[in-house]
């Protein structure tokens, strides 16, 4: 009862998010709206009810399982897109080394007070 | 189509039953592997269901048309995402600082890399806006892709690829430049490898994962609000 109590609420925030989106031509998604509208709610509420906290962990919890039907697509567009794989790749690839190189750099010079002290480091596993 | 193949029953629940079990199948066979960081779970499944589709002779548009009374359960799950970024509101507010002066030029650089190398290449327009969302977490990348366009499967490709690349980069760049701070790591993994760079973090452990769910969120709320509004500015 408490996971669909807070399916309920979730989904209500979806529709919440969707009139929000149709109402002002928001360029966003409905479920988008509807995160940011949960978030709003719970920072003015400042609680978290027990059945919204254990419907988002379930779901959470599957969004491998729930985003793996968009990923077989991959298998079966490799034609549509057989000219530009080179670019694809590199773009990703070299792309990706660029962006964790230029992140890793930034956090450290942002926040290099906090970098040092003892009481951040945790034992390694 | 003959035989067999004829008395095979079709429709969602076939569809999401083949999801289910692959999905299943694709975890055991990870944890078999003995978690590979380059093979995540959902890639593994992901092929289980392209080969199960071959060989019970379901087209993939047939698939794709049926899967969706399951994949709907992204949209709840997007909204979902609120909870762990209220309940880390503290963590986000103490660093409020340099989350705030990092995330938005992190986070619009691992799009802008991706889409200048690309279009350096010579890819077109459908292309690059299947690139841009490449560092978002997929519920919030497909509601992105709804609102600028592009391949929903190469960008999903691209977010996958992305995820095993960020891993790997992470790992390797921190022990270069001798970065050892759970927080900045995992939430390094979070900016630029979503879902799977998390997995990866909380495997560091549990400072790591919390700041990589906190990236991750971030980046996913930053780039699902203003991506589509630059797309539509540069008129893309």
């Amino acid at each position: 009862m408490t996971l669909l109590r807070g399916f309920l609420w979730l989904l209500g925030f979806q529709l919440l998010g969707q009139a929000a989106v149709e109402w002002l031509s928001l360029p966003v998604s409905h479920a988008m709206a509807g995160l940011l509208l949960l978030l709003v709610w719970l920072l003015v509420t400042r609680r978290l009810n027990e059945s919204v906290a254990t419907a988002s962990q379930a779901l959470i919890g599957q969004l491998a399982m729930l985003i793996m039907p968009g990923v077989v697509g991959v298998f079966f567009v490799i034609d549509e897109f057989a000219g530009h794989w080179t670019a694809v790749m590199l773009a990703l690839v070299l792309g990706t080394f660029l962006s964790v190189l230029t992140t890793l750099w930034l956090m450290q010079r942002f926040m290099p007070g906090d970098l040092v002290s003892s009481e951040t480091q945790e034992p390694r596993p | 189509m003959s035989g067999w193949q004829a008395s095979i029953p079709n429709g969602p629940i076939l569809a999401i039953a083949l999801t289910l079990a692959a999905y299943l199948g694709g975890v055991r066979l990870f944890e078999r592997l003995g978690r590979p960081s380059w093979c995540p779970a959902v890639l593994i499944g992901a092929l289980l269901i392209a080969t199960g589709l071959w060989l019970l002779g379901i087209p993939y548009r047939d698939y794709q048309r049926d899967i969706v009374w399951l994949t709907l359960l992204l949209g709840p799950a997007t909204v979902a995402l609120a909870v762990p970024l209220y309940q880390q509101r503290q963590s986000i507010f103490a660093l409020w600082k340099p989350i705030l002066c990092c995330l938005p030029l992190a986070a619009a650089l691992a799009a802008c890399y991706a889409v200048a190398i690309a279009w350096l290449l010579g890819a077109p327009p459908a292309v690059l806006a299947s690139l841009a969302p490449k560092s978002v977490t997929a519920p919030l990348a497909i509601g992105i892709q709804e609102q600028i366009g592009g391949s929903l499967s190469l960008m999903l490709g691209g977010l996958l690829i992305t995820g095993v690349m960020a891993t790997l980069f992470v790992s390797w760049l921190a022990r270069l430049l001798g970065i050892r701070d759970p927080r900045l790591i995992g939430f390094t993994l979070g900016v630029n490898g979503h879902a799977i760079g998390t997995v990866r973090a909380f495997e560091l452990g549990p400072t790591a994962g919390a700041f990589a769910s906190l990236g991750m969120s971030l980046t996913g709320v930053f780039t699902a609000l203003f991506l589509p509004l630059v797309w539509r500015l540069f008129g893309a």
